[in-house]
């Protein structure tokens, strides 16, 4: 399995990935100003279609908002910030905004912006890398089969890491989850990356 | 004169970073734990003078242990390292207790000027 990590690849990610999502939960509550309460991220390899399966099976119809990312040394990916219908009501009352002063479209993609870029530019400096990103596209037509949509995404892939982030603001009973999709050549060009990094020790 | 030293992290290689930045008195006498329930199984049976906490772990978290070493009342000095940096986490642990708050990936120097401040140095 070409695209498995080993036990101090997976480590060494997870701990990257701590440090990141730690500073984008941090910008999260500042811009909420509320309490962002952090789980364990999970990391895995999924298959594309096991992905849309597992996204379509839940029950709650979603928005998402997914942004592509390109670094040097072939990094790229798809980070994805998925939130539930019922939450994405609450935005609007959450950031304090009048009714119509800002669609609810674009406070998710407001939210999803600085949690994808604070995590992301994080997580590249750690490794001595940029990003670049393409635009935020938003989805919350449930006519538009998600499958579709991830057809859609700026890569094509049929494996891919994938890495599960929960942002639980409790004050308000809202959670946003953060899939990070990175599919297979870069993973191939991060366990490099982590191997430099581990060599180092 | 050496203190006993406890490392609690989920991540090996969190714990080697703190590893290698403990000064030389320090990293003589050092135990490694992997989760909450672990350092306080460790706390509850050594005599450890500090620890190195790590917030978000599985099993059991470091507010949690906070609170074990609190409710037990074992005499420790802790010291969390963590990436959740929310000011209000910072609050809560040093309200829990806890001597200083290093962010995450801890940097030697920092760990260092803390140490000294609470007279392990």
């Amino acid at each position: 399995m070409p695209f498995n990590l080993n036990e101090d690849q997976q480590d060494c990610l997870q701990e990257l990935i701590n440090v990141a999502m730690g500073q984008a939960s941090d910008q999260l509550a500042r811009y909420l100003d509320t309490f962002v309460d952090l789980r364990v991220p999970s990391i895995e390899l999924v298959s594309a279609l096991q992905l849309s399966k597992a996204l379509e099976s839940n029950e709650q119809p979603m928005a998402l908002v997914s942004q592509g990312f390109f670094g040097y040394e072939g990094i790229r990916g798809e980070a994805i910030l998925v939130y539930q219908h019922k939450d994405s009501d609450k935005i609007g009352d959450i950031l304090g905004y009048e009714p119509e002063e800002l669609s609810i479209e674009e406070q998710l993609i407001d939210i999803s912006s600085i949690l994808t870029t604070t995590f992301l530019n994080v997580f590249a400096s750690q490794i001595e890398n940029q990003m670049s990103y393409s635009a935020p596209r938003l989805l919350d037509d449930n006519s538009v089969a998600l499958s579709q949509h991830l057809n859609q995404l700026s890569f094509s892939w049929d494996t891919a890491l994938k890495v599960n982030i929960t942002y639980r603001v409790t004050d308000y009973s809202f959670n946003c989850d953060m899939v990070l999709l990175i599919p297979e050549p870069a993973i191939v060009d991060i366990k490099k990356v982590i191997d430099r990094i581990l060599e180092a020790f | 004169m050496g203190s006993s030293v406890l490392i609690c992290d989920d991540s090996n290689m969190a714990r080697k970073q703190v590893l290698r930045s403990l000064p030389e008195q320090l990293s003589k006498d050092v135990q490694l734990a992997k989760n909450g329930l672990e350092a306080l199984d460790i706390l509850r049976t050594n005599s450890i003078n500090v620890l190195f906490l790590d917030l978000t772990m599985p099993e059991l978290d470091g507010i949690g242990v906070l609170e074990g070493i609190k409710s037990e009342g074992i005499d420790v000095s802790v010291f969390v390292i963590s990436a959740d940096i929310q000011p209000e986490m910072q609050n809560k642990v040093l309200s829990l207790g806890a001597k200083a708050f290093l962010r995450k990936p801890v940097q030697t120097d920092l760990l260092v000027d803390r140490l000294q401040e609470h007279g392990y140095l």
